[in-house]
């Protein structure tokens, strides 16, 4: 039987992964696997440049580049060191500019479900595949009657280039000054690193915390699926009591 | 090297229904990425959870050079590590999944 390309590679890659149980550790065996993983960044090489997706020739980043910045920054990690406010508490009112130096406050979305999404730092690792994840889920949060809202220590000239560099439309706000005092209310600030955890809040349309997540350490972002589940019993009609 | 293969020639191609598999974490950003994506398209996939799945965790770092990458997609025989969506669309495409 003749196979297409496509089934010849993957062909290949089955014969290629049932003789990996058959080798003993040794150098050889890493040096296999090392070459495996250069075929396959070869590959993928190839393909970007069949797609166009290079520098724009001029020795300037192309703005693509500069929203991947991230992927190669110093990492950021650590352990929580905050757990954050009691999921049946009432959400603590604040009002921050956003990156167009407006005034948005908790209240101005009372009658709707809230995600609030605290984040260390704009440009920086986990952060930006975060934010992103949830721009590109923005049907879904709207769906559930949620509104996304960003907030970090960081200025609101930053916040207005990240976002259009990702394309981040949902709203920033900058916990600029004094610094993280909004993070402190919701007893997520890392006073020593000078930015807040990674931490979700889901606040119901009467203002009361129905769901609460820092993360264990600041490189992990919180499940989605998990969001969806709190969103999805957020959208259920309470139980009914004496049934 | 080559006399250790098997002299007579064996068919190691399966016939997965779902040729789309994601090895990642449930805290990758990226990894929640991919399979989002993937939901939205309503392509079926096996996600394998390298944190708890040893077998693949031990699968990423043969393919990869020894390390823990995630996520990683296996489309058909086309292994992507850490793709773009682009890269994953073109992919998809080129297997006939998109």
């Amino acid at each position: 039987m003749r196979l297409n390309p496509s089934e010849r590679l993957q062909e290949l890659e089955e014969k290629f992964n049932s003789l990996e149980a058959r080798l003993p550790d040794s150098p050889e065996k890493e040096a296999l696997s090392v070459l495996h993983a250069m075929f396959h960044e070869e590959r993928r090489t190839r393909i970007a440049s069949g797609n166009g997706a290079s520098s724009n020739g001029n020795g300037k980043m192309t703005l693509d580049q500069v929203a991947n910045l991230y992927k190669t920054a110093p990492k950021m990690e650590g352990a929580a060191e905050n757990t954050g406010l009691a999921v049946g508490t009432p959400a603590p009112d604040f009002t921050l500019p956003d990156a167009n130096n407006q005034p948005v406050s908790l209240r101005d979305f009372r009658g709707k479900n809230v995600v609030l999404v605290f984040y260390p730092l704009d440009w920086s690792p986990a952060c930006s595949d975060q934010l992103s994840l949830y721009q590109s889920e923005l049907d879904a949060f709207k769906k559930y009657d949620a509104q996304l809202i960003g907030i970090s220590v960081d200025s609101i000239y930053s916040h207005g280039a990240w976002a259009a560099v990702r394309g981040i439309t949902f709203p920033l706000l900058s916990d600029f000054h004094p610094k993280g005092w909004i993070a402190e209310l919701y007893n997520v600030m890392r006073r020593a690193d000078g930015f807040s955890e990674r931490a979700l809040y889901v606040i119901d349309r009467e203002g009361i915390i129905r769901y609460a997540h820092v993360s264990p350490q600041l490189h992990h972002v919180p499940d989605i699926y998990e969001l969806f589940r709190q969103l999805e019993a957020l959208a259920q009609p309470a139980p009914v009591e004496g049934r | 090297m080559w006399n250790m293969l098997p002299q007579t020639p064996t068919r190691y191609r399966t016939t997965l229904q779902t040729p789309v598999v994601v090895f990642g974490t449930a805290w990758c950003a990226a990894s929640q990425m991919v399979r989002r994506y993937l939901d939205r398209l309503g392509i079926p996939y096996v996600y394998r959870d390298m944190e708890y799945d040893r077998d693949a965790a031990r699968r990423v770092q043969w393919w990869t050079g020894g390390y823990f990458s995630h996520p990683i997609v296996q489309v058909g025989g086309d292994i992507l590590v850490e793709p773009t969506l682009d890269e994953l669309q073109w992919t998809l495409a080129n297997n006939g999944l998109y």
